[in-house]
């Protein structure tokens, strides 16, 4: 083992004092009186650097050494190596936090980093701008007990990547998005931004919307009645007869149009979810068959009902749902083929389905066929008299019913559209009613 | 009392049930605060559907308010606590009483907006109700950011705002009186408006002795009935000895 030439030194200088007491002793006589007056001054000295070094580490400054050799100088050098480099390092982090905070501070967006009880760990200005959290007591608070709205406090229960929005709790007529992603170990970072813009436009959108299809009406319906009037015109020439019938299926189209518009306008407008009425399923789907079974040159349409489970929701709103997922059935599929619908409970849920055997979605498209007025194959829909809102007013309405909408199709053989609607709002007869008013 | 002395218990489910009935209780507000800002917006908007829904919803409350009230006995009952833990546990007993209420007077405003929505509206569509309106809607939330902080200053601050709330709702008093002299027609809206704005008052009333309690359940100094002054020194002190404290 070699020693280090530190330790050499130190012990060449612990050797030249017992060498000088020797001499001494030598030289004097009392030899043991000197070696320790010798040792004694030695353990003087290292108690003054230890005295030294403990100062050194409570923070004052490196002393003078005036030793150039042994353990002492070096060890000394070493101690304010370490102490500049855990300042220079406590400066670059000071500096690292100072931009992460700058730039956090500068955030449009509030951000809140919640514990794994939903307590408040840190949040930006923005998050105090927007929901008024105050930085000096609400750290350790529970978000939950700050921002109170019922629908909030349940989507902190169960958070979903697709955020919530609520109305802020500061400004009236305010409108936050608020966001939860869960990261790292049980932390959650709440990301709430202010949507109050974009809920106007969307609203002056949809007004407009609703006042544009209103106005239409009125004038399509005088257009309309002449055209009835004047078609059943004993006098109208022959050759003017394909021509008017053309105007009048177009003109009740436009009617159609309108309605749907109206009334999507209206679902999409009604916020929250739709109320609980009791709706007998079982019946709506039997006066909606009738209708589709009686038709000539269709495709046949054959109910299954195997369960008389009712639901609590809208009547209108759920018949709109079945009648527009059955009429788009029966418009895709030839008259030779057959659309079979479906009523029936899976545990707790229920589910409707229908069933066709037409023409088929191409499997690319089916995220998109709920979107208004979107057209698989441009030239079908028109030719079939779809108003090309169908989807996307069931896709609304099932929303307002908690419901979920599953698309499953085969081109050139057919498509399943199924409907499920949760537990909460199925009604299972027969005496047991498990479904909460 | 600080929110950390609720983590000094040497058993860990005492403090979680104690903090769960917190938490219920503020979860409750959330609920009434909604009723009361839906009911405010049928009144604004004549939307009486909206308004027939806030009263039936009531009931969410009342169970609410029910299970809290269980809870709280059972905590009493096999806990026994003492000091702060007490007036925590008596605290949350009379909030949820008068969350409950405020839930009470939220339904009977839908009710009335819901009337009001069919009849004849003044041009002003309300404005001196809906601006009471907004100042109990404050109070309340205020008082509840106290409960959730255990913040004596803010629940002063509802306290006083108390005043403002009887003023206006005088005001809306005085002015019915006059129009009910000038057009005896306008007599069964001007009753049902002065019906709303009683409510919105007990509102504020129901908030104010939240406060109360706020400031019973950190100093320990019931202050009820002792004038505003009064609560005005306590927390004054109060906060004081809290600061002294080691």
């Amino acid at each position: 083992m070699t020693l280090p030439s530190r330790w050499a030194s130190q012990l060449g200088v612990l050797a030249a004092w017992l060498a000088a007491g020797a001499l001494l002793g030598l030289m004097f006589g009392g030899m043991g009186w000197w070696l320790a007056a010798v040792l004694a001054l030695y353990t003087g000295q290292t108690l003054r650097n230890l005295y030294r070094l403990d100062r050194m580490l409570e923070g004052h400054r490196r002393p003078a050494i005036f030793d150039t050799r042994g353990l002492w100088p070096e060890i000394f050098a070493r101690v304010d190596r370490l102490r500049a480099k855990s300042r220079n390092r406590k400066k670059k982090y000071h500096r690292l936090l100072r931009e992460v905070r700058e730039s956090t501070g500068a955030l449009q967006d509030g951000g809140i980093i919640l514990n794994a009880d939903h307590e408040i760990v840190w949040f930006n200005p923005a998050a105090t701008r927007l929901l008024g959290l105050d930085p000096t007591v609400d750290i350790g608070n529970r978000l939950d007990n700050l921002l109170r709205h019922p629908d909030f406090v349940a989507y902190l229960a169960a958070p979903t990547p697709q955020g919530i929005t609520l109305p802020s709790p500061k400004e009236e007529s305010g409108w936050l998005t608020v966001q939860i992603i869960p990261y790292g170990k049980n932390q959650q970072l709440a990301i709430v931004r202010d949507i109050t813009p974009e809920v106007k436009i969307e609203r002056t959108r949809r007004d407009f919307v609703a006042n544009a299809s209103h106005e239409l009406r009125s004038p399509l319906t005088v257009i309309a009645g002449y055209l009835d009037a004047l078609a059943d015109d004993e006098e109208l020439p022959e050759s003017w007869k394909a021509p008017f019938g053309e105007m009048q299926r177009q003109a009740e189209r436009m009617t159609r149009i309108l309605t749907d518009l109206l009334e999507l306008t209206r679902l999409e407008s009604s916020a929250g979810k739709a109320e609980h009425e009791f709706v007998d399923v079982a019946g709506v789907l039997e006066l909606i068959a009738k209708e589709f079974q009686g038709a000539a040159g269709k495709a046949t349409v054959t109910l299954h009902l195997e369960s008389d489970a009712a639901l609590l929701g809208s009547e209108s709103e759920l018949h709109s749902i079945f009648y527009n997922l059955i009429n788009n059935a029966v418009r895709f599929t030839p008259p030779t083929g057959k659309v079979d619908v479906t009523w029936r409970t899976a545990g707790d849920e229920a589910e409707f389905e229908v069933t066709d055997t037409g023409i088929g979605i191409p499997e690319e498209q089916i995220p998109r066929i709920t979107e208004r007025f979107y057209r698989v194959d441009p030239g079908r829909s028109r030719a079939s008299g779809g108003t090309g809102l169908g989807l996307a007013i069931v896709k609304h309405a099932l929303q307002r019913h908690e419901g979920t909408l599953t698309i499953r199709s085969q081109e050139l053989k057919g498509s399943t559209f199924t409907c499920r609607f949760p537990a909460a709002r199925v009604v299972f007869r027969g005496g047991v009613t498990r479904a909460v008013l | 009392m600080e929110v950390e002395d609720l983590g000094h218990h040497i058993s860990r489910r005492f403090n979680e049930d104690l903090e769960h009935v917190r938490n219920s209780v503020l979860a409750m507000g959330g609920l009434v605060e909604e009723q009361l800002d839906r009911a405010t917006k049928a009144l604004s908007d004549a939307d009486s559907k909206l308004g027939l829904q806030v009263a039936e919803d009531d009931i969410k409350v009342n169970r609410m308010e029910v299970s809290i009230d269980e809870e709280c006995s059972r905590i009493l009952a096999t806990r026994a606590p003492t000091a702060s833990d007490l007036r925590l546990v008596v605290a949350i007993i009379k909030t949820i009483t008068d969350l409950e209420r405020i839930g009470d007077e939220a339904e009977k405003i839908g009710v009335l907006a819901a009337r009001l929505a069919s009849v004849e509206r003044p041009s002003t569509n309300y404005r001196e109700i809906r601006n009471l309106a907004r100042h109990v809607k404050q109070m309340v939330h205020n008082a509840l950011n106290a409960f959730a902080r255990l913040d004596t200053k803010g629940a002063l601050e509802v306290v006083k705002a108390d005043d403002v709330v009887d003023e206006e709702y005088e005001s809306i008093y005085r002015q019915g009186i006059t129009f009910m002299m000038e057009d005896p027609r306008t007599i069964s809206r001007i009753m049902d408006c002065t019906w709303l704005a009683r409510a919105l008052e007990r509102i504020g009333d129901h908030a104010k002795n939240i406060c109360e309690y706020v400031i019973f359940m950190v100093h320990g100094k019931d202050v009820r009935y002792t004038g505003v002054k009064n609560i005005e020194a306590e927390v004054a002190q109060g906060t004081r000895r809290q600061e002294t404290r080691p």
